[in-house]
């Protein structure tokens, strides 16, 4: 297909500049890594910030942290730099603002770094060096230039790697577990029946997410596990684990039950119990679920398109219930993404992959591919069946995801018409 | 530059994607990263700016920076050209291109012939030190220069508004407001309302026009650029007041060689004479027992801060308080230009009287933010049909929102 040709297959992926657009003409495209860096330094009580950069960076910032000053002494403020800065570096501008950030109060501040700074080759590390022995502020930061990082993970991942960095090494707390991507005041995701079952067994759960406390990051190196629900921690738990040898398991990335068992079992085995009959009801449910599944979706052919929170996980779990990527809208390549990806072609499935950045041109070369069904955010695609509002399920593990999957899944299956029982009595009974 | 606490001056770059992003029948593609396309649409959507302009972007990586590659540029035109087909695609470079200088008027000269059917037509004025007004002003005059053709005066009057662009707060309900007055006054039609209600055939007859009508000083130059090539007379100011109103239709008509409807400015007078006749006591009581609150502070776009000032103290009497503009280049010894350090202050200290600001200034302060008469704005739009500030109509919207600050929103 011609309009295909200019996009790589997975295997050929590398890096982010493998994925092509799938259309040219950004339309709106993808959001910028600055939206969610600010998103987030406004949901730590805490950390302060400085956003660096052009006008044009500064006044989008604050239609995601729209106040200068939080509610517990942060600042988040704004540098801009000026024509003579942009051809001879802001180094000293940035050191005074810093100094101006401390002495008004700040306690911590992440100074995000967006393109023309970037661009320059401006000296974070060496203004940090120079600048930090002067301040009761710790300061860290974090690189988002767009022309880098595509889309928005990096904002996300990044920044809380770069919060990592202002972490005290502590004495580990053998009962103390940190539950990576979850709010400790979560009103929107349901909890996962893993977390009171943990505390149930004597275990203190420190909930590591925007809307947690910096204090509570700082003292996140005591803790003897971190168990990651969100794919946008799991570079922080890497680094912790690095850095202060906490050991982490992400459970995010599991689907199918098999793994969820292992998962599990290892949690319990690390602080020595055992779960007994506790998942028992609901990992019937998901085994149940799973067979009908296998029935029904198998030889079935999919896209992937925008929103979903691990692409290639997804499509690993998918080819075992048989289902063949034709078509897969990558965000970003997740450093862990290269285990899901060798796993996804050792299943003998190699699919193209782009960047969908106009849903009104992509939509109907998607259609061109004549998908069984798409999983993810696709406006006005009447031809094809979708598996809509996939971040439904970010934040979600375990047993209750994937049967919350599979039977959104087979239900839109159902009401079109696609399941194998209607497939076959559309084209006669299937050979035996 | 260097450190704010709120949103530094715009740059020339977001002025003019903000003065050609209303018009309809075109497509604006910026090059450069697409999250400031993606962001510029979100903040025209909560301006109200709908069904106009494409908006795209090319994105850039950082290959295309270190090879100076311009083939996203030319994709994305072939692309947009080919699915929209829109009479001009407008290219404007974001601050990426500007630093490794992409030289985009090149580009677009060397692709020109490729698509007949399509005017490109790149803007510069993206430097770094150049501010949304001078932004805004060259977009203007680069539009009357480039895009207006050589044709004769409508057989009957008519006019073009310059300069309402949606940088501008309230603006499509106050050019709403201007079309309808002169249309009262004078039986005239707007032919180009630039830019906020304009597609490009109208702003190529915009060379037909009795008369332009300069609503802002950044559409001067553009007026001026009309006036050499067609000979169209304009007038510069914008419309506040009943009796600012009546003089400014009055400045038209003489202007215009037309003689204004008396029936229709005696009615509109008397209307909001009569609107504001129960106001009015309370108004000549607080001028007179209670000086210290008909205190009026402004801050804003200078024309507009000077308009709602000759109305408030002019003809209600009220007291200038601080006033400010929001341009370092407009600032003079009556209206001059604040800093967010200066204008946070005046907010600080102003405990009485009125107070008309920014909705980014009076949310941060906790004041009222029907107050506003400035961008940035915090609240969603979506609409035009909010009550205008200017002509005869905005009289009465001021007045009442003045005298429901006095009354403590009771």
């Amino acid at each position: 297909m011609n309009e295909l040709k200019h996009l790589k297959h997975l295997s050929a992926v590398k890096a982010n500049t493998g994925i092509k657009f799938l259309t040219p003409a950004a339309s709106p495209g993808s959001h910028c890594p600055m939206r969610m860096a600010s998103v987030i330094v406004e949901n730590v009580r805490g950390l302060s910030s400085l956003l660096v950069g052009m006008p044009e960076c500064a006044t989008h910032s604050r239609l995601f942290n729209p106040k200068p000053e939080g509610n517990h002494g942060e600042l988040h403020w704004l540098y801009v730099l000026d024509s003579h800065e942009v051809v001879f570096g802001c180094r000293e501008g940035l050191m005074a603002a810093l100094r101006e950030m401390d002495k008004a109060g700040a306690k911590a501040i992440l100074m995000i770094v967006t393109c023309v700074p970037e661009l320059i080759g401006e000296d974070m590390e060496g203004i940090l060096h120079e600048v930090q022995p002067e301040l009761s502020a710790r300061v860290t930061f974090v690189t988002l230039a767009q022309f880098k990082n595509v889309s928005y993970p990096p904002g996300l991942w990044r920044t809380m790697e770069a919060v990592g960095t202002l972490m005290n090494d502590g004495e580990t707390d053998a009962s103390r577990i940190n539950v990576l991507g979850r709010a400790p005041e979560e009103d929107h995701i349901p909890l996962p029946s893993l977390l009171p079952a943990l505390m149930q067994r004597g275990l203190a759960l420190r909930y590591l997410a925007p809307g947690a406390s910096l204090q509570d990051f700082l003292n996140a190196p005591d803790a003897a596990l971190n168990l990651v629900v969100s794919p946008f921690m799991q570079p922080l738990a890497v680094k912790m684990n690095q850095e202060f040898g906490v050991p982490y398991i992400a459970l995010n990335n599991h689907y199918d039950v098999e793994s969820i068992d292992r998962a599990y079992e290892d949690i319990a085995n690390l602080f020595g119990f055992s779960w007994g009959n506790a998942f028992a009801e609901e990992r019937q449910k998901a085994l149940a679920l799973e067979e009908q599944a296998q029935e029904q979706f198998s030889g079935l052919r999919y896209i992937l398109s925008p929103r979903i929170d691990m692409p290639v996980a997804l499509a690993v779990y998918l080819a075992g219930l048989g289902m063949e990527p034709l078509l897969l809208h990558l965000e970003d390549c997740y450093p862990e993404d290269r285990t899901h990806v060798k796993r996804l072609i050792s299943l003998g499935y190699d699919p193209l992959v782009c960047r969908m950045v106009n849903a009104a041109a992509d939509v109907p070369l998607l259609a061109t591919l004549k998908p069984d069904i798409c999983f993810g955010y696709l406006p006005a695609a009447k031809t094809i069946p979708c598996v809509p509002d996939m971040f439904d399920f970010y934040g979600q593990i375990g047993y209750d995801r994937t049967s919350n999957l599979l039977s959104r899944s087979l239900g839109v299956l159902d009401d079109r018409g696609l399941s194998a029982k209607k497939r076959r009595s559309r084209h006669g009974a299937a050979p035996v | 530059m260097g450190l704010h606490r709120f949103k530094p001056l715009p740059s020339g770059r977001m002025g003019i994607l903000w003065t050609l992003a209303t018009i309809r029948d075109a497509a604006l593609i910026e090059f450069g990263c697409m999250g400031h396309m993606l962001y510029s649409g979100v903040t025209l959507k909560r301006a109200g700016v709908y069904d106009a302009c494409r908006l795209y972007s090319t994105h850039i990586d950082e290959t295309d920076i270190a090879l100076g590659s311009t083939k996203r540029l030319n994709d994305t035109i072939a692309a947009v050209s080919r699915r929209d087909k829109p009479r001009v695609i407008f290219l404007l470079p974001s601050s990426i291109p500007e630093v490794i200088g992409t030289d985009i008027f090149a580009l677009c000269e060397e692709l020109q012939p490729a698509y007949p059917d399509v005017r490109l037509l790149p803007f510069g004025f993206g430097g770094f030190d150049v501010s949304q007004h001078r932004g805004v002003q060259e977009a203007l005059l680069l539009l009357a220069e480039a895009l207006p053709l050589s044709i004769s005066r409508t057989p009957q009057p008519t006019f073009n508004i310059i300069g309402s662009c949606a940088d501008l707060f309230r603006f499509q309900a106050d050019a709403g407001e201007l079309v309808r007055i002169i249309k009262g006054a004078l039986g005239m039609k707007p032919l180009c309302v630039l830019t906020s209600d304009t597609a490009v055939t109208d702003i190529e007859n915009l060379g037909g026009a009795h008369i332009n009508l300069v609503i802002r000083r950044e559409g001067e130059l553009a007026a001026k650029h009309l006036r050499e090539h067609f000979g169209t007379p304009y007038l510069a100011g914008r419309p506040y007041g009943i009796d600012g109103t009546i003089s400014w239709l009055e400045d038209i008509a003489q202007i215009s060689g037309l003689t204004a409807n008396a029936a229709f400015l005696n009615a509109e007078r008397e209307l909001a004479r009569q609107q504001l006749s129960s106001a009015m006591p309370s108004f000549r009581h607080i001028v007179h027992a209670h000086p210290e609150e008909a205190v009026l502070s402004l801050g804003g776009h200078t024309d507009v801060v000077r308009g709602i000032l000759s109305f408030g103290c002019g003809e209600l009497a009220l007291v200038k308080g601080s006033c400010w503009c929001d341009c370092p280049d407009m600032g003079d010894a009556d209206i001059p230009y604040f800093s967010e350090d200066e204008w946070t202050k005046v907010l600080q200290d102003h405990k009485k009287g009125y107070l008309m600001a920014s909705g980014e200034a009076l949310a941060w302060a906790g004041r009222n933010l029907e107050l506003q008469i400035s961008n940035p704005d915090t609240k969603w739009r979506l609409h035009p049909y909010e009550p205008p500030l200017v002509g005869f109509r905005g009289a009465v919207q001021l007045a009442k929102l003045w005298i429901n600050e006095n009354a403590g929103g009771l």
